[in-house]
């Protein structure tokens, strides 16, 4: 035995020192520097000599990363993903093609995560790519990346994503805040959607739950919009644009893309024809804007815009307290409106509302705006289903008043109603009427019940 | 003298390793291995009598500093940076997945080796007389080792670390009077978050490795007062014949007295006053079955070390350490686990917090404590302690139990749910 | 050990302890090394050649350099940095010059020393032209002060 001792200390020596080797092997090898090799031969093609090519093939094989401490990400890709800036790579197969239309988010400045989503630490495929367990944020099917685009531009229209405009027009109309939370405002029945962006980004459940809620979540409470293949993709879009990322400055204040359409809206949200007109179209009372885009430079018009009085002293033009993409906004507007467009904006103006009217409209719009509509309906038919509640779905309001009276109506608003149970063994129903008066002023709440007796059926009259 | 060897004898100042002098002196002149003895008894050295838990346990240790070291050197104990760290060891620094694998692997072994070692300790009643306070500190070093365990465990700063902490400490609140007050300190908050990862930071790498350290070289230092590894249980058979050593030269002279060995076999001047130094007084031929640590106590002790660095290389190359997402407070994983040594505990609280989760780990830790004082039985063998055997058995049988329960069956909500039917949508 | 093998254990042994002590080594100096740095990268495209005017140089402070354009001679790119202790220095139109605030250190226009303690010229960087057209830095290739990249615009 004891002879033996030396012997079996040299062979597990050897052992540990072979382990150690397995090591480094193992450590030594990363597919990224074969993909880095291959990358330099094909750079190396296109150089013109031989000195050059030896020097580009013999490049040092290096982790290339790009910090972006404004969005709190460190991205590796370009790593393996070499040729994206590179003109020349446009046949290259990947992972070394060119990326077309990068500008103005070249990787140095935005990463790629951000908008393909994947794991920026990661340096090799798979766990790079994020299809790996306990990565929330997988890399985005290619028809789903133009979603990303709604992480930081979050108003107006974007351009070349019509769907997050959609989708977000959908939401305030259809009325899904009635159960979900969207930035503090909602109801609970449902999940706060406020970060529905960051939890959920797998875009092929979102699209189906939207097309039949129930098919994904068994015994969802949410109805059966019957959405439309564009509307579950445009309200995918937006549900995927969900997120409160803090974001540097430099990255939050790109919100707004300033676009002619919505200098539009602002246009006509500011009522500029008022006091403006353009190609001779509108009032008399300032100068004609189509002349003063065509005479002033865009800085000059953003500063009349910031500040009127600068420039002439005694103007009777207020100064609006808008962003600076908003005014780049209004000025793109000007620079292509035409007499056309002052002709509609002056055909839209509605008349001015009586007071009661007023209110009507404004209870309408907190109607859509806060959800109701989500489970009384767009005409207030109710039929949402509610099972084990008296009735079995969600009463319609079209005869609330034949029940109760409006001073009723406006308590049950604000202190909510749990509707009766249809059989006590079963369990109770899932939906129920929130309380409001914590959301909703008193004067909203009593503009609602304004709007809601205003569409009352009247009893047959005997 | 040729200079190169000056210098060569400058630092080496023993004699050569072939003469039993020098092998002598290789133990009792060398600051680092003169804990041994300079000759162990034979049987003491049999695997079967210690399977070296004590030495694994202590050589994991050594492990788990120097990864450790390494691993310091790219993480930073801050939220979210720990996490980004996690994941930069993964794909950027070389070697980091082999070395945080190692690190891990030989926690949970360090774990595991000490209970194994305890358990030895026990069944071959090693605690007894006079050895009683070197089992308490033994049972200190348990708890140290846990500790570090546990305050590793949440630096990954992912789902799996902060809930296990959450769920750990939580159970920690419920002793009476200090409980919350130990779980304020430890937290530095109410709930686990900036703080609680920088106190159990350093608690990590500075307070408990320095405790440890400290206990353990009592708990070395003691052994070796108290004789050493202790006589196999298969020898208590053989009556153990009063040992005299003969202090004088060898036997050419008379001999100058004839005192009783020493328990550490040190003797020193306050034993023996002869006016000549120790070697020439002191006959190296006092015990039979005495032989030099070097190479039979060294050798042995190289292989586990050896054995022990294999394994938790050859594990660490290929089973990876786990790292689930970032910590999120705000979503509590079903269920939330404690980390595996502590699964037991967790069981036991999900019948009763103060009960199960208070009242019996505090009994329990203070019965091991009282073990070797509240044993009277002197003997050793194992045919005179069968109940001191069974009882122990039980006590370790029901940790076993409680921690493969918690951990293989127990579902969301801690439902009890055998393993083996599939748990479907599981989120 | 009595049986004499063609190397003995003692020695095989100790060849095994220095190879894997080597190893080890070799491996602790690379795992100390970083792979990647956090900190702005060495090298990095800094715009188009178009968006750059002739006469006195633009100044990048966030990269720290010079960038020169000749109408002649082409593009060339000067560090910033002072070599004495490190202050940034400015140009200055009025002698063509570059003044450094901390000590009063002056290099001419070529980077050399005019008078000041400074030991050594500014740096001067390699300058291509990158695939996509775009003017790119690389501060780990110094150049000589001759050094000029010309751009058929």
């Amino acid at each position: 035995m004891e002879r033996r001792l030396p012997q079996f200390f040299f062979a597990l020596s050897m052992i540990v020192l072979a382990l150690m080797l397995g090591a480094i092997w193992q450590a030594g090898s990363p597919t990224w520097k074969t993909y880095q090799q291959e990358f330099h031969r094909l750079e190396a093609v296109g150089e013109p000599n031989a000195a050059a090519k030896s020097d580009v093939v013999n490049a040092a094989l290096v982790i290339r990363q790009d910090l972006l401490p404004g969005l709190q990400r460190v991205d590796r890709c370009t790593t393996c993903h070499l040729g994206a800036e590179d003109p020349t790579m446009k046949n290259a197969p990947q992972p070394f093609a060119f990326h077309a239309n990068l500008a103005p988010h070249i990787p140095a400045r935005f990463g790629c995560t951000v908008c393909h989503g994947g794991q920026g630490l990661a340096t090799d495929k798979q766990n790079a790519h994020g299809k790996v367990p306990f990565w929330q944020e997988p890399l985005l099917p290619r028809e789903y990346i133009r979603a990303s685009c709604g992480r930081c531009h979050k108003e107006g229209e974007v351009p070349g994503v019509p769907e997050l405009a959609d989708g977000r027009r959908l939401f305030e109309t259809q009325g899904c805040r009635g159960c979900h939370k969207l930035n503090g405002v909602g109801g609970t029945i449902g999940p706060d959607l406020t970060e529905e962006g960051a939890i959920r980004r797998f875009p092929e459940w979102l699209e189906r739950h939207f097309l039949d809620p129930n098919a994904v979540s068994r015994n969802s409470p949410m109805p059966n919009f019957h959405f439309t293949k564009e509307q579950a993709r445009a309200l995918t879009f937006y549900m995927l644009s969900l997120t409160s990322e803090q974001m540097g400055t430099y990255y939050s204040s790109v919100r707004l893309i300033p676009s002619a359409s919505y200098g539009r809206e602002l246009f006509v949200e500011k009522n500029c024809i008022a006091c403006h007109s353009i190609g001779g179209v509108g009032a008399k009372n300032g100068p004609d804007l189509g002349q003063a885009a065509k005479q002033h430079s865009p800085g000059w018009l953003d500063e009349q815009l910031v500040n009127p009085q600068l420039i002439y002293p005694g103007s009777t033009m207020p100064a609006y307290d808008l962003e600076t993409n908003a005014r780049k906004a209004i000025i793109a507007f000007m620079a292509s409106a035409t007499a056309e467009d002052a002709q509609s904006i002056l055909a839209q103006r509605t008349k001015p509302l009586t007071p009661e009217d007023a209110a009507i409209e404004a209870g309408k719009q907190s109607f859509a705006r806060f959800g109701c509509v989500g489970c009384h309906g767009l005409q207030l038919q109710g039929g949402v289903p509610n099972p084990n509640s008296q009735g079995g779905e969600v009463p319609s309001l079209l005869h609330a008043s034949d029940d109760y009276t409006k001073e009723e109506v406006i308590k049950i608003i604000q202190n909510g109603k749990v509707p009766p149970v249809e059989n006590t063994a079963k369990p109770a129903a899932p939906l129920y009427m929130p309380p409001w008066k914590s959301v909703l002023t008193d004067e909203d709440i009593h503009r609602i019940a304004d709007y809601l007796w205003s569409l009352q059926k009247k009893k047959d009259a005997w | 003298m040729n200079p190169f060897r000056e210098a060569w004898q400058s630092i080496v100042r023993r004699d050569p390793l072939s003469t039993d002098k020098g092998k002598s002196e290789l133990v009792f002149l060398n600051v680092w291995l003169h804990i041994h003895p300079a000759k162990v008894k034979k049987e003491n050295l049999k695997v079967k009598h210690t399977f070296y838990l004590g030495f694994i346990t202590f050589f994991l240790f050594l492990i788990l500093v120097t990864t450790g070291v390494a691993l310091m050197v790219y993480y930073r104990p801050q939220s979210p940076q720990a996490y980004q760290d996690m994941k930069d060891l993964q794909f950027v620094v070389y070697l980091g997945t082999f070395l945080r694998n190692m690190h891990r692997w030989a926690a949970h072994g360090m774990v595991i080796c000490v209970f194994l070692h305890m358990c030895r300790v026990f069944y071959t009643g090693s605690y007894k007389r006079p050895r009683q306070f070197n089992w308490v500190i033994g049972v200190v070093l348990f708890l140290l080792t846990l500790g570090l365990s546990f305050t590793g465990y949440l630096l990954p700063w992912d789902q799996l670390a902060f809930w296990a902490i959450t769920v750990g400490t939580n159970i920690g609140s419920y002793a009476p009077l200090m409980g919350a007050r130990i779980r304020e300190l430890l937290l530095g908050g109410h709930t686990v978050g900036e703080s609680a990862l920088l106190r159990f930071y350093v608690l990590h790498v500075a307070v408990l490795p320095a405790l440890i350290t400290l206990f353990t070289m009592v708990h070395f230092w003691r052994m070796r007062k108290d004789g050493g590894l202790s006589r196999p249980v298969w020898k208590l058979d053989q009556d153990e014949p009063a040992q005299l050593v003969t202090i004088g030269a060898p036997a050419t002279i008379a001999p100058l007295a004839a005192v009783p060995a020493s328990q550490d076999k040190t003797y020193g001047l306050m034993e023996v006053v002869t006016g000549r130094p120790i070697f020439e007084t002191v006959s190296m031929e006092e015990e039979e079955d005495a032989v030099f640590s070097y190479p039979y106590a060294f050798f042995r002790e190289g292989i586990a070390l050896l054995v022990t660095v294999a394994t938790v290389m050859a594990v660490s190359l290929f089973w990876k350490a786990p790292l689930e997402e970032l910590a999120n407070p705000a979503k509590t994983p079903n269920p939330a686990k404690a980390p595996w040594y502590f699964l037991g505990l967790q069981e036991l609280v999900s019948h009763s917090a103060l009960l199960g989760g208070v009242i019996v780990p505090t009994l329990a830790v203070l019965a091991l404590i009282a073990i070797p004082y509240i044993d009277s039985n002197p003997s050793r063998r194992p045919a005179d302690r069968k109940w001191a055997i069974r009882a122990f058995t039980l006590f370790v049988v029901v940790n076993v139990v409680l921690i493969i329960v918690g951990t293989f069956f127990r579902g969301p909500g801690w439902a009890f749910v055998p393993p083996w039917v599939h748990i479907a949508g599981a989120e | 050990m009595k049986r004499r093998s063609f190397v003995s254990w003692g020695t095989a042994g100790l060849v095994a302890l220095c190879s894997g002590i080597g190893v080890s080594l070799a491996a602790v100096v690379r795992f100390l090394t970083p792979s990647v740095f956090y900190e702005p990268p060495q090298t990095f495209k800094i715009g188009d050649p178009g968006d750059f005017s002739y006469g006195p140089p633009t100044f990048l402070s966030e990269e720290k350099i010079f960038v020169f354009r000749d109408r002649e001679k082409g593009f060339a790119v000067a560090s910033a940095v002072c070599t004495h202790l490190g202050c940034t220095v400015g140009y200055f139109q009025s002698d063509e010059r570059f003044h450094c605030p901390c000590h009063g250190s002056v290099f001419n226009a070529d980077g050399t020393v005019q008078h000041g303690p400074a030991p050594r010229p500014l740096e001067w960087f390699e300058v291509t032209l990158a695939r996509d057209g775009q003017l790119r830095v690389d501060k780990d290739h110094a150049v000589p002060a001759s050094y000029r990249l010309v751009v058929s615009s």
